[in-house]
């Protein structure tokens, strides 16, 4: 009995020393032993692991030249990654430095989460940027976000075996029955052992496009909704009939799209086609891909193109940082420094910094310079960017793919997804 | 041994006043000193959430902004204006429908197994254990979700008898069930517990029942359940609790979104969705308290019927 009281005892001290050692040894860790100057800033962004790796060794190149920031840097797909970024923020435990969406950059702004990079410790030097990028990352006047790269949206496609199939490549002027057609011919030529087409009715993004053809926005200037569930519905019309007729990809294949390579039909070589954005080239792409793809502007039926030059993603810093000044250098450097252009090269789209993107543009080569390519002959036809879209934007774009999941799944009829969703979108946009 | 290492260093205000009972007088004070980790956590680390979040879940809150009063519209909202909050419910009244009964089948029946004397018998045990040891965790999820993924395993093997699912994960009308196998397949815990249990029946009522002439379905039904009864209590008031709680599989399983078409949003997925990407913490929060009045009425209403079907051996 005593015996076994002792041991109790022993264990509770035991257990509180290993808890005070613990304590302690975490302290250590981060002031950082013999170097009591340093300062350790969290970087984190969204991405693919060839991203990161390029990333990554930006980031060692500037903790080489400054000896006294260290950065930590993590990364996760786009879903997980905004899922943990509000999670961090609302805790109080936000990255310093943070990639920030132009569909998020008004909710986290506005909700005064993010640092001004026009003033203070977090300031940045953008004279490299043009004003119609950072006005993306503008916020009632306050500069929320610095893209570091602009992009925009493009089809790419597997154009050996489209010319195998049969399927008559995109060109200049092409249609959504164009693209319809040649999808189906390779679906038909490989049996359906590869999908002509990933199925991209659920993705907002594409949505967006297809109305800004018809001369209409997402939102209009007023954060409103710009188009009604007629407009939804002709859309999902266009993408199920695909789907039905197997030119696009299966129910089953569709619903697990979430932004990451592992679940693209594309990258598991199941779809031989893809809607997407130009910012994610990397030398590793074709690697990735295991095949080469071709890049061409979006099918339209009105002879509009609608794609615009997007800021493709924004640097942000946290309001609650307490490292804003190294924060502010570590984008400073992603931004304006040559050499870490040059790592970076197309990662995150066409770099925004003019001097740096002629730089960059010189020396590319394999997939990286097919984009930075496909960049130049689409630039002239693109439009301006819309003004960041309102709060709520987000659980918007999340909405129109969980709804479209009615649409593949036949759960009712299409105009009742579209009713659906549209008011599902109204009650996110008037929440917000 | 024990008590004279601990009592000089002890000093009890006014101890010298109830000398007499010195030993008893003292013991409280240790015991509070002890028992102050947990008393400490339970205020700050549940308590005080708890109480936060009843106040939260009043008001509408964003997370990052002050919360604003808002009175009883969030529960309103819930049960008027909110079809996913009708649809998560529905699919965990499924979950906790099916996945209960068939995990503490499962137990009970390992666990008569694993009685029956036998050398390997430790082994086995830590076999059938060994899953609830992983079970809240993310990589069990993950592997799960490979494994009846389009192309995975399950997928491939039940090709060859013709069934063809394009990926049990990724459909609506098998996710729910995935979910379930999952569920059932961690039964270790409750089959620990049960083990315990037979292992705690008298051997003369066996014999008794031997001598009777009774078979082993009737030495089951007589003996083993009647005297089984408040441990398989015990088993199904926590596994409910527990089912009613999921959240770790379906959020691994569905990629965080409770896909396809919502067949596996489980209540607590839907409330992390609504709190955490939806920026709508007062929401949740009232979900959070609806499921725990929920999980309650449930178990009192356990706890009632009780009365009727488990047998205490002590009583008369």
């Amino acid at each position: 009995m005593f015996r076994r009281r002792g041991g109790v005892a022993r264990a509770v001290v035991l257990t509180a020393l290993g808890a005070v050692l613990g304590a302690t040894g975490a302290c250590g860790s981060d002031a950082g032993p013999g170097q009591p100057s340093q300062v350790t800033i969290r970087f984190a962004w969204w991405g693919n692991p060839d991203r990161a790796e390029v990333t990554n060794r930006a980031v060692d190149m500037f903790e080489q030249k400054n000896p006294d920031i260290k950065v930590e840097t993590s990364f996760a797909e786009f879903n997980a990654y905004f899922q943990k970024l509000a999670t961090e923020i609302a805790g109080g435990a936000a990255p310093d430095v943070l990639q920030m969406d132009y569909r998020y950059v008004r909710e986290y702004g506005d909700r005064n989460t993010l640092a001004d990079l026009n003033d203070g410790a977090s300031k940045v030097d953008t004279s490299g940027v043009t004003q119609q990028l950072l006005s993306g990352g503008t916020v009632n006047g306050k500069l929320y976000g610095i893209p570091p790269t602009q992009n925009t949206q493009v089809f790419s496609y597997d154009f050996a075996q489209w010319e195998q199939a049969g399927a008559a490549a995109p060109k200049e002027g092409w249609t959504w029955a164009d693209l319809t057609a040649s999808a189906q011919k390779v679906s038909d030529f490989t049996k359906k052992k590869v999908y002509g087409l990933g199925d991209f009715g659920g993705i907002e993004d594409w949505f967006e496009v297809y109305l800004r053809q018809q001369g209409k926005t997402l939102y209009t200037p007023e954060g409103k909704l710009g188009y009604t569930a007629a407009d939804v519905e002709k859309w999902w019309q266009m993408t199920d009939a695909m789907r039905r007729s197997g030119a696009s990809t299966p129910a089953e294949m569709t619903t697990k799209m979430d932004g990451s390579q592992q679940n693209d039909p594309v990258f598991q070589k199941k779809a031989s086609s893809g809607f997407g954005y130009d910012s994610g080239f990397t030398p590793k792409t074709w690697e990735l891909l295991g095949r080469e793809f071709k890049l061409s502007p979006f099918p339209s039926d009105t002879g509009k193109l609608g794609q615009y030059a997007k800021p493709a993603m924004m640097f942000s810093i946290a309001q609650r940082s307490s490292h804003k000044e190294q924060a502010a250098k570590l984008i400073n450097f992603l931004i304006n420094d040559r050499e870490a252009g040059k790592i970076l090269g197309m990662s995150r789209g066409l770099p925004a910094n003019a001097a740096v993107r002629d730089q960059v543009g010189a020396t590319l080569t394999g997939p990286p310079q097919v984009g930075f390519q496909y960049e130049q002959t689409v630039g002239p036809k693109l439009e301006p960017a819309p003004p960041p879209p309102p709060k709520g934007a987000g659980t918007v774009k999340s909405t129109f793919q969980r709804v479209y999941d009615d649409v593949i799944f036949q759960r009712g009829t299409i105009a009742e997804a579209a009713q659906k969703f549209m008011t599902e979108a109204e009650k996110a946009i008037s929440a917000g | 041994m024990a008590q004279q290492t601990l009592e000089p260093t002890v000093k009890v205000p006014g101890a010298t006043r109830a000398r007499g009972h010195a030993p008893y007088g003292e013991r409280p004070a240790i015991a509070y000193l002890f028992l102050s980790p947990w008393v400490i956590g339970a205020l700050l680390l549940t308590v005080g959430p708890m109480l936060a979040s009843l106040y939260l879940s009043f008001t509408d809150y964003d997370l990052f902004t002050a919360p604003e009063w808002v009175g009883l519209g969030n529960y309103r909202d819930l049960f008027s204006d909110d079809e996913r909050f009708l649809a998560a419910v529905w699919v965990t009244t499924r979950y906790v429908l099916i996945s209960t009964p068939l995990k503490l089948a499962a137990a009970l029946a390992v666990a008569l197994l694993l009685n029956r004397a036998s050398r390997a018998q430790g082994f086995y045990r830590s076999a059938f254990y060994a899953p609830s040891l992983l079970g809240a965790s993310v990589a069990v999820a993950l592997v799960w979700r490979v494994l009846f993924d389009a192309d995975g395993v399950v997928d491939q093997a039940l090709s060859f008898v013709g069934v063809h699912t394009g990926g049990w994960v990724s459909s609506p009308r098998y996710s729910l069930g995935v979910l379930i196998a999952l569920s059932v397949w961690q039964f270790g815990a409750p089959m620990v517990i049960f083990l315990a249990g037979l292992k705690q029946i008298p051997a003369e009522l066996y014999d008794a029942a031997a001598v009777d002439g009774a078979g082993w379905w009737r030495t089951l039904r007589s003996v083993t359940l009647p005297m089984l009864s408040p441990v398989i209590f015990f088993n199904l008031v926590l596994e409910t609790i527990h089912a009613f709680q999921a959240f770790t599989a379906a959020f691994v399983v569905s990629g965080g979104r409770g896909g396809p078409v919502d067949s596996t949003l489980f209540y607590t997925l839907y409330l992390y969705l609504k709190g955490f990407t939806e920026f709508r913490m007062g929401y949740a929060s009232a979900m959070a308290w609806v499921l725990v009045l929920v999980v309650a009425a449930v178990t009192a209403v356990l706890f009632r019927t009780a009365r009727l079907w488990v047998f205490y051996s002590g009583e008369r």
